[in-house]
């Protein structure tokens, strides 16, 4: 039988527009914003360009959501999705900013302090665009994007990346990574101008306690802890005996003075702030994962997981039950919490007093559903 | 089998006898807390002296001529990349430093007690190679169980023939320790 190529390439040729017309609608949606609902007490919203102009209307210009008690105190930072490949940090901010009420004190929430990394994710991860929760009002999808800014926001990458202004050298990937940018520079990489902004709105809004949430992969030492800046020291230590109390174990990490480009390290040393990075397990970020969708996000399950925590090699609590999202951000709740607890304790004069947030039990009681509008 | 069961009396009578040597020694300051592995739970060590109102230096990175009117010297062992980095260090250099100390302890005779507080976190790889080494040279430890899980401390007390208090939780260390020096 002949075979007509009029007709074979014709269907090749819708083939291909089917196959571009799918992945384009796909690549397009990772520009579809988050929807985040704020709580009654949301005083406004303000842009990472209000501290530094030239991001305005841009692909870094992320929103601030800014909560005002009615009595003076202290003010807080709560930077979430540093890294939009840690859905922990992300979901706790959105359930923050949704749930947050405040007495005294004021506290700021940047729910996607890299918001051009949440429009792509990470080149040969195989990993899922988003993940769907459910809600009180029904199921909500949210981004899981790259644990870097967007490659069409900075590109190329230089093979070696030299930090501003200490000059260390990082692989050149690290270029776009928020959390090697501080303290940026109004002239730098797009990276570096969202550091920049973000040390600017530090130091204009005169933040005393600042927050940075993160995940790592379960093989890496310093998951489930909480790191700090020297000065943050006696805060950060009141604060892990007191969650020690509620049986949750953080590991105390001093920050590294020579490890540049860090936000508990720059947000330390260029500002006022008491500064705090904490870390959860999330598998899918690591190396032994196996099978990577959706569901390992949302489960933190993991089979290949379990067979190397068997081995003994790993160091931290793993089973069969995984480590589910709700968990993560519940341990993120309760961490920033109880600082904040410390931090009153050291501060007395100058406390902030927040409500509405759910405490671990509750979280994990109740599952993240009961607490997201 | 006479002589079989009056051995086997003998002998527990030498462990009990043993055991309540260690548990009746009285600990005394000046106290010297320091880490082996540079990780952050030396801070937290210090912390829970605090709460039981005892005095004592901290010094992260103590050297052997720091030992200098100590009377107790307590080691934190714990492996941290990010605290060497912090102390701008090697993890050959933190081990030389503690086995420096440790020998310097031995001659001069300061009793070495071995607190581990920071579970899974501080266990395997080079946190090991740190307990390991304290732990040789202790005459007492105090451990949070989370550490134990495998029972290294409880092979290591055996073999040192010395007590192991566990504890389930860090806050929970601060009362055995108290109790040492008092």
């Amino acid at each position: 039988m002949k075979i007509d190529h009029k007709i074979v390439a014709s269907f090749l040729l819708f083939l291909m527009t089917v196959v571009c017309i799918v992945s384009g609608v796909e690549f397009l949606d990772m520009r579809t914003p988050d929807v985040i609902y704020p709580s009654e007490d949301l005083t406004k919203i303000g842009k990472l360009s209000d501290y530094f102009e030239e991001l305005k209307d841009g692909s870094g210009d992320t929103d601030i959501y800014f909560f005002e008690g009615k009595e003076p105190g202290a003010t807080v930072l709560l930077l979430c999705g540093t890294h939009p490949n840690e859905a922990s940090g992300f979901i706790a901010g959105v359930l923050a900013t949704e749930n947050v009420k405040i007495k005294a004190g004021r506290l700021l929430i940047i729910p996607q302090a890299c918001l051009s990394g949440f429009s792509c994710t990470d080149p040969m991860e195989g990993y899922p665009q988003s993940y769907t929760l459910e809600s009180k009002s029904g199921e909500r999808k949210f981004r899981f994007g790259s644990r870097v800014s967007n490659p069409l926001d900075q590109w190329p990458d230089p093979l070696v990346y030299s930090h501003f202004p200490s000059g260390q050298k990082l692989s050149g990937f690290e270029t776009r990574n928020l959390n090697r940018s501080y303290p940026g520079r109004p002239d730098g990489t797009f990276t570096e101008k969202v550091g920049y902004a973000i040390v600017q709105l530090i130091k204009k809004e005169k933040i005393d306690l600042a927050f940075d949430l993160h995940e790592a992969a379960p093989e890496i030492p310093i998951i489930n802890a909480i790191i700090y800046h020297e000065k943050s020291e006696d805060i950060g230590l009141n604060a892990i005996l007191n969650l020690e109390f509620r049986d949750l174990r953080y590991a105390p990490e001093r920050s590294p003075e020579n490890f540049h480009g860090l936000s508990h390290r720059e947000w330390g040393d260029n500002t006022d702030v008491y500064p705090f990075l904490m870390e959860t397990c999330n598998p899918i970020q690591g190396r032994l994962r196996g099978r990577t969708n959706s569901e390992l996000i949302l489960t933190g399950k993991s089979p290949q997981y379990l067979a190397a925590q068997e081995t003994g090699k790993l160091r931290i609590e793993y089973d069969a039950e995984g480590v589910p999202l709700d968990k993560r951000v519940a341990r993120h709740l309760q961490g920033f919490l109880e600082i904040v607890n410390s931090y009153n304790e050291f501060f007395p004069e100058k406390t902030i007093l927040l409500e509405g947030l759910p405490e671990y039990e509750d979280l994990l009681e109740n599952g993240l559903s009961n607490y997201l509008k | 089998m006479r002589l079989f069961k009056s051995l086997t009396l003998l002998m527990l009578a030498l462990t009990f006898i043993t055991t309540q040597a260690q548990e009746s020694k009285k600990y005394e300051g000046p106290i010297l807390v320091t880490s082996a592995g540079q990780s952050a739970d030396v801070k937290l060590a210090g912390l829970l002296l605090k709460k039981q109102k005892l005095e004592a230096e901290t010094i992260t990175m103590a050297k052997a001529e720091d030992l200098k009117g100590v009377k107790t010297l307590i080691v934190v062992p714990g492996f941290s990349s990010k605290g060497l980095g912090a102390a701008g260090i090697s993890a050959d250099e933190e081990l030389k430093r503690v086995q420096e100390l440790l020998k310097q302890a031995a001659e001069l005779k300061i009793p070495v007690v071995l607190l581990h507080i920071g579970g899974k976190a501080r266990r395997q790889g080079q946190s090991d190679n740190f307990i390991k080494e304290v732990a040789g040279v202790s005459s007492y430890m105090i451990v949070v169980e989370q550490g134990n899980e495998d029972g290294l401390f409880t092979e290591l007390a055996k073999k040192q023939k010395v007590k192991l208090e566990l504890v389930s939780k860090i806050p929970l260390a601060a009362e055995p320790l108290g109790k040492l020096f008092k």
